[in-house]
């Protein structure tokens, strides 16, 4: 029952082109960025009216640049290049997002893409979490206009996104943090080509007294219709010195951020304990990462 | 080593090539001038009658070429089974091609053939349905009580059967008994995950005779099971042998509906119909049965068993199929004759649900009965301090024993002692760490478990097919055709065929290859099932070849002016015995077989005599001699994540006897494939399904979890007891089976060991370890 609407598939070589093809399908175009979910979403019914497919690899968004500012990334950058990119592996504050690109099997890291992987508003893939643990900023485009807004307001619910018809993500900036600071990402998964059953990112900057002057906690997963920010949890941290007791006691106030739910991988009480469980360790490791941080 | 030239080498496989680059001789490639492409229409409920179907619409569709309703098929009730005589009473033969009742979930009721596969799905949605839907019940024990849903008409109580076994006299040895230990252990369902979907083409020519091209694991099953339910003589089916499958493991040894669908589409339109299973058809098309296994065992001070009782309900699922073997296998080898014990008793149930089929899977009801009596053992020993290798010896039949479930035989080849004394070693056993070692919340756990007892086939269940047979034909160059209708299901049947006849008639491995063939021409084989084909097929083909060698030494006799009794074949070349200069190539004896009487040649004329002439073959078809059998145990090494419950396997050392290995960089690969399919069952494996409407919601590999390389233990060691087997070819026995059987109690025991949580229930997912440790 695959796409059996379609009627089309391009690739266009210019914006021109795809204002051209988003004229013509109106809802029913769908626009591709890797294409590693495709039949994800296809097997979930949500793909049945559409009759263009729009792949828009050509349209030179494949792009990493460093900025003093923080780091631009082209929406059609593929998982396997971000990896590559020397940056990801020197900023300890991007290890939550070198640590979430290293979960999907190989397959997929070629294929996928950063804004493919944000626009699919899937809450159980990895990078997204990540994102939303660096304070992501998504710039989308619709013929010419573009704006831009916060990762988190992306996700309306599970794999509905918030853009506007005829919008299509061009960018991400993650702003580089001012002060010492680094991010973790950890992952509980059934096998290793599974999605996550929870998900964490966690991400810390640290102050001359050694105090969190930032803290920021996502959770993926099956703990809510979206990706959550464990403001809760965050607001412990916040000023104090990450001691043991503070960690757990942070880890601690996740449940008041999530919403777990059972499905046939997870009940609603595991994924409860695990995501506390991975918001500690991913605060310890993001803590350790950033204790070997240069101020 | 041994005195053998191509057995126990590691030899690549004739087909790697090949399957690497896409694998053309898979059925799945298939294609025929002017094909057809069928689909299954299914039912979304788990229990319906088939109150009416107006299919005229899908009919009118352009491209549709034929459609079949439960009015169109034979009314011929069968039983899926592909190794049992079809009117066997041994079988339950409780299905129809299509049925006008649905009592599973995706049950087929309607197909179609059209010329594209998309203008079939089209046509699938103009078909309306009216069901009548009728109460559904998923749980055997509740399909048991009274006023549950009547799943087959006039099956009281959906019970099936109530089989049972028993030896001495259980009473009095739990009288006897200083101790008793009690368990229920549950094993769930699972699925094979073959790689090659099921998929068959079908063409029906003008009299009405059927060729068929299926992704199979037994030829002639797939020929006598198809004939019989279209109601045709066994002549009217030609079923074409494939020269590999991309995996079975048992998933592919009924008959599908796509076989006899496929088969009356082309009966209809008169071409070639080809269908082949999605995904998710292949996962609700068969499975192995979830099992609750009540285990009792009385045991002295002296730590012998006294008295062993065990109760079993399996879930037959909607139609009976496999159920009644495996529930039988289940009982002797899985549970009952693997330990001695004067007194047993053993119960079983076989219950209708309205749940997808059960069927064949690796291992065949063994796992069920392992999971429980390895589990137990192990509580047993922790109990009472026994070792649990020594308790194993202590219990285990001994090499000269006569077969526990044959008296007639005897264990004349038989090393389980061997293999729990080597395992034991290699694994370092005895050095151990202590129980839960290691820092912070990872703990380290060891565990073993056991399958003492097993099949090298077939030979001694009641009412299965168990005799191969060979052709073996020798070319002129030197080179040998063989023929047999064994299906090389992809765990490399086809090497070891072509090793033991290549042992036998001296020649290079190289120079054997497997030829194809069809139901009409090749001699009739039983599946490839039951760790038979090594030992089974094997000595078919080890006769065959010994019958073309005897021919190729008279045909010898002149050229070498010596008598056949005195020459041998080795290294292709044949000889005196004793005199390696006096010798000819066998391609030049060949030559003088298929040469014309008089040859002109620079030399001159050359004759031959009529006693030399003809083409240099030897046929055999036969059953085996015995029964003989392998033996495994396993020892693991597992951490524990006692904060998320996850369990990472570490380490696995396996020891199988398995008499003479044939191939051996094969057998590891067997036991390696067997591994990761016993942590998958141990682990994550599991079949789930929508509670209301009984639809499976673990059909993709989305949700279906198996371990992938990410998950298999860094180190898998493979000892293979080399045990000589005098009924085997070149001393070999089977292999297939106790590699599954045995890793999900070795791993439960394991997670024992290392946490302090017993899991009684399959699969230990991360989830049953925490709340085991009381952390949910």
């Amino acid at each position: 029952m695959s796409l059996r609407q379609l009627k089309e598939f391009c690739i266009p070589g210019d914006w021109a082109e795809v204002d051209a093809q988003l004229g013509r399908y109106g809802a029913r175009a769908f626009v591709l960025a890797g294409g590693s979910f495709v039949h994800g979403l296809d097997a979930r019914g949500l793909l049945h009216e559409v009759e263009a497919l729009i792949d828009i690899r050509n349209l030179g968004l494949d792009y990493i640049r460093a900025e003093s500012g923080g780091l631009r990334i082209g929406a059609t950058t593929t998982f396997a290049h971000l990896q590559a990119a020397p940056t990801l592996g020197e900023s300890p504050w991007l290890g939550a997002l070198a640590d979430a690109l290293a979960c999907p099997p190989r397959q997929i890291r070629n294929v996928a893409t950063v804004g493919g992987s944000v626009a699919a508003s899937c809450p159980y893939f990895d990078p997204p979490t990540a994102l939303m643990a660096l304070d992501a900023r998504v710039a989308v485009v619709a013929g010419g206009a573009r704006r831009e807004f916060p990762l988190g307001e992306l996700f309306a619910g599970t794999f509905e996104n918030s853009l506007r018809r005829g919008e299509i993500i061009v960018e991400l900036f993650l702003p580089r943090p001012t002060g010492r600071s680094a991010s973790a990402f950890l992952k509980l998964e059934g096998n290793a080509n599974d999605l996550a059953i929870v998900n964490c990112a966690a991400s810390l900057e640290i102050d001359a007294q050694g105090r969190c002057s930032e803290a920021r906690i996502a959770l993926g997963g099956g703990v809510g219709d979206a990706i959550a920010r464990a403001t809760s949890a965050e607001r412990l941290l916040q000023g104090r010195v990450a001691d043991d007791e503070v960690l757990w006691s942070a880890a601690e106030a996740v449940g008041e951020d999530i919403d777990p739910h059972t499905d046939h991988r997870a009940s609603a009480a595991y994924r409860l304990a695990v995501a506390k469980v991975l918001t500690r360790r991913a605060l310890t490791c993001a803590l350790a990462r950033s204790a070997r941080t240069p101020t | 080593m041994n005195d053998y030239s191509v057995i126990g080498r590691s030899i690549p496989r004739p087909d790697a090539w090949e399957k690497v680059v896409g694998g053309r001789g898979y059925p799945v490639n298939l294609r025929l001038p002017g094909m057809l492409h069928g689909t299954l229409l299914r039912s979304p409920h788990p229990h319906a009658r088939i109150a009416g179907m107006d299919a005229s619409r899908a009919l009118a569709l352009p491209g549709v070429k034929a459609l079949i309703t439960p009015a169109d098929v034979p009314r011929i009730p069968y039983s899926a089974t592909f190794f049992k005589p079809a009117t066997s009473a041994a079988v339950v033969r409780d299905m129809l091609i299509l049925d006008g009742t649905v009592r599973y979930a995706g049950q087929p009721v309607a197909a179609v053939a059209a010329t594209t596969a998309s203008i079939a799905e089209h046509a699938l949605e103009l078909i309306e349905v009216q069901y009548e839907e009728l109460p559904a019940v998923f749980d055997p024990e509740e399909a048991m009580r009274e006023g549950a849903p009547e799943i087959h008409a006039g099956v009281r109580h959906n019970v099936i059967g109530r089989p049972t076994y028993s030896l001495g006299d259980i009473e009095a040895g739990f009288s006897a008994a200083d101790h008793v230990f009690e368990g229920v252990y549950e094993t769930q369902r699972v699925h094979t995950c073959y790689m090659e979907p099921r998929v068959c083409v079908a063409d029906a020519d003008a009299q009405g005779r059927v060729t068929v091209y299926a992704s199979v694991q037994h030829l002639f099953g797939l020929r006598e099971k198809l004939a019989f339910v279209l109601g045709l003589p066994v002549s009217s089916v030609r079923a074409v042998q494939p020269p590999y499958i991309g995996g079975g493991f048992g998933g592919k040894l009924d008959l599908a509906p796509i076989e006899p669908l496929a088969a009356l589409l082309s009966l209809r339109a008169r071409r070639p119909v080809r269908i082949e299973q999605s995904r998710y058809e292949d996962f609700i098309t068969s499975s192995r049965h979830p099992a609750k296994v009540y285990l009792k065992t009385g045991i002295s001070r002296d730590g012998q068993f006294t008295a062993r009782y065990a109760r079993t309900l399996l879930d037959a699922s909607a139609y009976a199929s496999e159920a009644p073997e495996v529930i039988r296998v289940h009982s002797r080898f899985g549970l009952m004759l693997g330990y001695r014990c004067p007194n047993a008793k053993w119960e079983g149930t076989l219950v209708y649900t309205n749940n997808m089929p059960g069927g064949a899977f690796r291992g065949y009801g063994a796992p069920q009965g392992c999971f429980a009596v390895e589990s137990q053992i192990d509580e047993i020993c922790e109990k009472l301090g026994f070792d649990p290798v020594e308790f194993r010896l202590k219990h285990a039949p001994r090499c000269g024993d006569p077969h526990p479930s044959n008296a007639a035989w005897k264990l004349d080849s038989y090393g389980f002692d061997e293999c729990l004394v080597r395992g034991a070693e290699r694994f370092g056993w005895r050095s151990r760490a202590k129980a839960a070692s290691g820092r912070g919340v990872k703990k380290r756990g060891f565990g073993m478990a056991a399958q003492p007892l097993w099949v090298s086939g077939c030979l001694g269940a009641p009412d299965t097919y168990e005799h191969s047979g060979a052709i073996v034909k020798l070319n002129t160059d030197g080179s040998a055709d063989l023929a047999t209708a064994t299906i090389d299901i992809g765990s490399g049947q086809t090497a070891v065929l072509c090793q033991i006849a290549a042992e036998e008639l001296g020649i290079s491995v190289e120079a054997v290859r497997l030829s194809g063939g069809s139901t009409d021409t090749l001699p009739v084989d039983a599946a490839t099932h039951a760790s038979r084909t090594t030992y089974a097929s094997g000595i078919a083909v080890k006769a065959a070849a010994a019958a073309a060698k005897k021919r190729l030494l008279e045909v010898a006799e002149t050229m070498l002016e010596a008598s056949a009794v005195d020459l041998e074949v080795r290294e292709g070349m044949v000889r005196v015995k004793g005199a390696s200069a006096h010798a000819v190539p066998v391609a030049d004896v060949v030559k003088r077989a298929e040469s014309p009487f008089v040859q002109i040649t620079s030399k001159g004329t050359m004759q031959t005599v009529l006693a030399e002439k003809g083409t240099i073959i030897g046929t055999s078809s036969l059953a085996p001699p015995r029964n003989p059998s392998p033996a495994s145990a396993q020892f693991i090494e597992v951490e524990v994540d006692t904060d998320t419950g996850e369990v990472r396997v570490l380490r696995a050392v396996y020891a199988h006897d398995i008499g003479r290995v044939v191939n051996l960089a094969g057998a590891e690969g067997q036991v390696e494939g067997g591994l990761q399919q016993g942590i998958g069952y141990a682990l994550m494996e599991n079949m789930r399904f929508e509670p209301e409407t009984g639809a499976c919601v673990t059909a993709d590999f989305l949700n279906y979890k198996m371990p992938t390389a990410v998950e298999m233990p860094r180190s898998i060691e493979s000892i293979f007891v080399e045990t000589d087997e005098p009924s085997g070819p070149f001393g070999a026995k089977g292999l297939a089976e106790p590699c599954l059987i045995v890793p999900a109690p070795a791993i439960a025991n394991a997670i024992y060991n290392a946490v302090g949580v017993r899991v009684r229930s399959l699969p230990i997912t991360p989830e049953k370890i925490l709340a085991g440790l009381g952390k949910i």
